[in-house]
């Protein structure tokens, strides 16, 4: 993995621990925000308003249903930042 | 209260400031003809957003209602609750004299109240400093001076004033804590409603949920897209019948009862099993029967979540075949948050006085999961007895309030 990439991917899970309130070390990239982490809709619409401000970029609502783990987030960003 | 005979409450005076009109005439006027109040927003800047278009209140001059308070010493809420007040007493024939010889209850609901001013505060605080906050701005601030200011402009010295902050049902709260003062004897005249100025942070909150529609509200349609938010102030004049008859009042409807529940099982997702509970013990306090409802006027945001929940709670507790005719108001007027309750009280108690429904309007095909005849886009000729009132907040708080034709319920 480049170094950008695992730049980004440890940017992404900082913003999602962060908004979860969990430690990084207890999630995974397939590990699931609602089922495994407590997430709720409102969480994930945080999560994505805050992907958005960071990476600059815009994340259609409808993307929420791929945003499930890290590893789900990561190719939502992917596509919408065109990496 | 269930169950005792208690003393009966009338509405006898009515104040509203809304997108489609200052003033009970005006409202009146707007309901029948199914205006529009959405606009392109004026309140703040929009830029950023795709799409801002909101119900705001674009003629409102406080000047012209407010007397002995200074307008510039109020927050644009406030300034909606004092002048629909004003309105709500000078339609009620009170004499101010009275007014403040007896005991009264002020009862405002509101779900921001002055956050117009603490948008403004805190832009302020950010690009000059705290130091550049102008103090009469920040005195306008706290939110019981919704209730307090109207107290002060009356001079209403025996009058307990409350604010109610139980968001997009506040105004119902409102009309249900003056009803039981006046049942329970407190008093026999309630100044009671709901008021919110349009505000950024309420409008971008929404938005970023995704329940802002990009150009009109649609309530109930397949294609609906979400709440417009809007502004205004509802303020109904309470009285108990033995105060109203001997003063010779006009009497525009009964209140018949009202419910309220907080189920607080989710911030934001309405719960259908609660919202049916609400209306029940409505029903229940009020002493009506379901399929004695002429018509409700839903919370009918407009967002696929509401719609479809309260939709089911009102097939649940009316039945799937049986429900009665139900509207929303808030396809004219946006979704006016503490004001919302206290605004479609006031078209309940026009309706049941003029003899229509007002019309849920920009509809165009019912979505079969709502399945509920809402009046679409023309109001129609009706003869009402029972008419229901639903509010539906966050956080689950849900009132319901029924108002009768008086002199045709119970009596």
């Amino acid at each position: 993995m480049s170094a950008i990439v695992e730049e980004r991917r440890e940017t992404i899970k900082e913003i999602v621990t962060d908004i979860l309130e969990i430690d990084p070390d207890e999630v995974t990239e397939a590990s699931l925000f609602k089922e495994e982490h407590d997430a709720d809709s409102l969480r994930a619409i945080e999560i994505l308003a805050a992907l958005e401000k960071n990476f600059n970029v815009v994340i259609n609502q409808s993307e929420l249903s791929r945003m499930v783990n890290l590893r789900g987030v990561y190719e939502v960003v992917s596509d919408a930042a065109g990496w | 209260m269930r169950g005792e005979p208690g003393r009966r409450v009338v509405v006898t005076g009515l104040g509203a400031v809304s997108g489609i009109g200052i003033g009970a005439a005006e409202f009146l006027a707007g309901l029948r003809a199914g205006k529009s109040a959405a606009k392109p927003i004026t309140a703040f800047d929009t830029e950023g957003f795709e799409h801002a278009v909101a119900c705001e209140v674009t003629d409102f001059d406080p000047e012209q209602w407010i007397r002995n308070v200074r307008p510039r010493t109020l927050g644009r809420a406030s300034q909606f609750a004092v002048s629909a007040a004003r309105m709500a007493v000078a339609d009620a024939g009170l004499p101010e004299d009275e007014l403040r010889d007896r005991p009264c209850l002020i009862s405002v609901g509101t779900t921001d109240g002055e956050s117009r001013d603490l948008d403004h505060l805190v832009e302020v605080e950010v690009d000059l400093g705290p130091e550049q906050m102008d103090p009469v701005i920040a005195r306008r601030v706290p939110a019981g001076r919704l209730s307090a200011t109207v107290a002060h402009e009356f001079g209403l010295t025996r009058a307990e004033a409350v604010t109610l902050p139980t968001a997009c049902a506040a105004g119902n709260y409102a009309i249900g804590y003056g009803f039981d003062a006046i049942r329970g004897g407190d008093v026999d005249i309630a100044l009671c409603g709901g008021a919110d100025a349009l505000c950024r942070k309420t409008f971008t909150g929404f938005y970023r949920l995704g329940t802002i529609a990009p150009e009109r509200c649609q309530p109930f349609d397949k294609d609906r897209k979400g709440i417009l938010t809007g502004e205004g102030a509802g303020i109904l004049v309470l009285e108990s019948l033995e105060s109203a008859l001997a003063r010779g009042a006009r009497i525009y409807a009964e209140v018949l009862g009202y419910g309220l529940n907080c189920d607080a099982d989710h911030p934001v997702a309405p719960n259908q099993d609660s919202v049916a509970r609400c209306m029940q013990l409505a029903l229940d306090n009020a002493q009506v029967k379901p399929d004695e409802v002429d018509f409700i006027s839903a919370h009918g945001t407009g967002t696929r979540a509401n719609d479809i929940t309260e939709a089911r709670a009102i097939h649940q507790v009316f039945g799937e075949r049986t429900a009665p005719r139900t509207v929303s108001v808030k396809s004219m007027i946006g979704h006016s948050m503490g004001a919302a309750g206290a605004l479609a009280s006031i078209a309940c108690a026009l309706a049941i006085t003029e003899g229509f429904i007002p019309p849920t309007i920009n509809h165009v095909e019912t979505d079969p999961e709502c399945a509920l005849d809402c009046v679409p886009n023309q109001a129609v000729e009706a003869d009402l007895r029972v008419v229901q009132n639903n509010g539906l907040a966050f956080g689950g708080n849900n009132a319901v309030v029924i108002f009768g034709k008086h002199g045709s319920v119970g009596s």
